[in-house]
């Protein structure tokens, strides 16, 4: 057992970080998320310097892959990130083309980067299939969550090529890794801000973040971060397995719901407002939490994984 | 013990609802700015039959009624989305009913009375948000005028008022609750600067930056270095307007509409959730009963505002969420009727004295656990 990441992985972590701290980071996210645009130039970056091969790599796989997702949320970046680095090296078991998009049979409904996406990735039942789409097939959906939407025919589907059977459990899996290493990324940085902003908030003459009503609730989050974020590196290293998968997936999208009502309310009004930056992250928290299905389908997957084999 | 409208009181509920026939689904409840010259519209035809004086004296133009009235006023208004209770003619004007002298009566009731001017409140300031005694904001009297200097935020609809209560320091720097006085400052006098602070609702607070802007003393309401106390009870005055429960009523009912057409309500686990959130919508009408109660038997009935606050607007947010939650990923759009609740809804917890404040009321007050906030 050893928890502390390796010499390698710290270098990939520095390394991912040094480029997100030049090209991501909140202003970035308001700025694309006014226009509803997507950071191409940073998918283009990280792809450049190889993040997006980390889960194939040949010293490096997919823990790796979800600590660079992990960051990549922490720092509010505009890419779909988790799709790219673990959902096509996981479901296609090669690299797909970017951006990549995932959704279930409902492309109807809003799907997360849909409109920006040049690979749709489609969890139907026993098997998975990839569609190419062209620009324009899918249409822009308005939304306040700091991602992009899109939704489209669902006649497209009929274009999809299949990964073959087994597929669809396996990119359910790696789905569930994926949005609980963003999901945890986004709730550390959601925290961090809001902790920081109650240590130098003085109200009643002293810090808000001394008084032990406020430091109970913030503790609370912290525990539900961090265990959160556990079991999705337990999951990533597990190779996304179902039950291992569903539970990191239903513990973050729990801890998500937690972190965004204890952040949002002890900021105060400050935090209702755009000047501040917790929505970049506590907005994202709201989308991640009622994607595939939402938090009750996540637990329903930990029965079934459970109890009735299979995801 | 009664607990319950007598006759005469419901067939005042009755005309209200045929009053507000013509009002549903106004917005004004959610988005006053938007459609600030429709609520404006409807203020003035409440102010026509009155009922914009419910309670104040006949004296002064009022219909001499008790809070009961009002209560039923703005309960249904929230029940119909109209619009919430007017700064003016609640605060403002019971606070210069029970301070003011007659000159200010007379200057400032009967353009309130008719719905015609409006105000913004002018408390919260970067360093007084919960601590309200915090204020900074500066008056210097000179001759017959003050000038006041600072800064206000989170204020609402100041881009639509014609003025700002004020709540500012006269007495020392660190004179704390001793040295505050409250001012009715023009929102369109040399000085003032007006500039919005974008909300995640798709609506807008304010700051306002003052900078030797002139009132004059005749605007001070009640004694200077005194604000506290008028402050405090000015809050006591509106407690049974504050949070009007048929609000929750109407979330679920809304709720429930929606899990219907989408074909949700023989779900098990929503009806489930719908007969808890139904329990407790009725939980929140017994709180705003007794705070009513309290305000009508003319007790302070601080711990029960308190526990309606914070049971209500909790309410209010469990309610959305529930929602948002069974409609998925459709629940993200942005203007869905749910996705806005559930977004309208994450500041009622904060706005008018947040959650923790509200409890600590509870805890020191009514369990008198004592300690310091
Ligand atoms: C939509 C909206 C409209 C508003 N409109 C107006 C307006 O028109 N005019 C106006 O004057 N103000 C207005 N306000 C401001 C409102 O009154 C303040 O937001 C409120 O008083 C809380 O202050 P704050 O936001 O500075 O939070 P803070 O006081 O900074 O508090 C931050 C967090 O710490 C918690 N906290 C503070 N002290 C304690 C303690 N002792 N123990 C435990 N927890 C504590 C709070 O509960 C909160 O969760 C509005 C606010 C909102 C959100």
């Amino acid at each position: 057992m050893d928890f502390e990441p390796s010499p390698d992985q710290s270098a990939i972590l520095e390394a991912v970080e040094t480029l997100l701290a030049q090209r991501a980071g909140p202003e970035r996210a308001i700025e694309l998320a006014a226009k509803g645009e997507y950071d191409f130039e940073l998918e283009e970056a990280l792809s450049e310097a190889g993040f997006v091969d980390v889960a194939l790599g040949e010293e490096t796989g997919f823990l790796e892959a979800a600590l660079v997702v992990e960051a990549v949320a922490r720092a509010g970046g505009v890419v779909a990130a988790g799709a790219r680095l673990l959902v096509a090296p996981g479901a296609a078991e090669r690299p797909l083309p970017g951006p990549v998009a995932l959704a279930t049979d409902r492309i109807d409904r809003p799907v997360r980067y849909g409109a920006h996406a040049r690979t749709l990735l489609v969890a139907d039942g026993d098997e998975a299939g990839v569609v190419r789409l062209e620009p324009g097939e899918f249409e822009p959906v308005p939304s306040g969550y700091g991602y992009p939407f899109g939704r489209g025919a669902r006649s497209l589907l009929d274009r999809a090529d299949s990964l073959g059977p087994g597929s669809g459990p396996r990119m359910r899996g790696w789905w569930r890794v994926a949005l609980a290493a963003e999901a945890v990324g986004t709730m550390a940085a959601a925290l961090r801000v809001t902790v920081d902003y109650l240590k130098q908030r003085r109200q009643f003459g002293r810090a808000i973040g001394s008084f032990q009503a406020v430091q109970h609730r913030l503790a609370e989050c912290a525990v539900s971060v961090e265990g959160a974020r556990w079991l999705m590196l337990e999951a990533a290293w597990q190779g996304a397995r179902p039950e291992a998968a569903a539970v990191a997936a239903a513990h973050a999208t729990t801890a998500a719901a937690r972190v965004f009502r204890e952040t949002h309310q002890l900021s105060g009004a400050i935090g209702y407002t755009r000047e501040h930056d917790l929505h970049v992250w506590s907005m994202r928290l709201q989308a991640l939490r009622l994607e595939l299905g939402g938090a009750a389908a996540q637990r329903r997957a930990v029965a079934e994984s459970r109890w009735a084999g299979g995801a | 013990m009664r607990i319950g409208l007598d006759p005469e009181e419901q067939s005042f509920r009755a005309d209200v609802r045929a009053f507000l026939e013509g009002y549903r689904n106004l917005n004004g409840f959610f988005h006053q700015d938007e459609r600030w010259p429709e609520v404006k519209g409807f203020y003035r035809a409440l102010g026509e039959r009155g009922w914009l004086s419910l309670t104040w004296p006949e004296r002064w133009g009022g219909l001499g009624l008790g809070p009961v009235h009002e209560f039923i006023l703005w309960d249904e208004a929230a029940y119909a989305r109209a619009a919430r209770p007017p700064l003016s003619a609640g605060i403002v004007a019971k606070t210069i009913l029970r301070h003011g002298t007659d000159a200010q009566k007379q200057r400032w009731l009967p353009g309130i009375r008719s719905g015609e001017l409006h105000f913004s409140l002018g408390y919260s300031e970067p360093q007084a948000g919960s601590d309200l005694a915090a204020v900074r904001t500066r008056a210097e009297r000179s001759d017959d005028d003050y000038r006041v200097t600072g800064e206000k935020c989170w204020t609402s609809y100041a881009q639509d008022s014609d003025y700002l209560w004020l709540l500012c320091r006269t007495g020392a720097p660190d004179s704390r609750s001793a040295g505050l006085s409250l001012m009715i400052l023009d929102l369109r006098a040399d000085g003032v600067t007006v500039s919005p602070l974008p909300t995640l609702d798709d609506a807008q607070l304010n700051e306002i930056h003052l900078d030797g802007t002139r009132v004059p003393a005749e605007q001070r309401i009640g004694a200077e270095n005194e604000a506290w106390k008028i402050v405090a009870e000015a809050l006591a005055d509106e407690r049974h307007v504050q949070f009007p429960p048929r609000r929750l009523r109407r979330d679920l009912e809304d709720v429930i509409e929606w899990t219907r057409a989408a074909g949700l309500d023989r779900d098990a686990t929503v009806r489930r959730g719908l007969a808890d959130l139904a329990v407790e919508v009725l939980e929140v009408e017994t709180h705003a009963m007794r705070v009513l109660a309290a305000v009508q038997q003319g007790r302070a009935g601080a711990v029960e505002a308190a526990a309606n606050k914070v049971a209500g607007t909790v309410l209010c947010q469990k309610i959305a969420r529930a929602a948002v939650e069974w409609g998925g990923p459709a629940a993200i759009v942005r203007g869905e009727p749910l996705e806005f609740l559930w977004r309208q809804s994450l500041w009622e917890t904060i706005g008018g004295g947040t959650s923790e404040i509200m409890r600590g009321v509870v805890a020191r007050q009514g369990l008198g656990l004592g300690g310091r906030r």
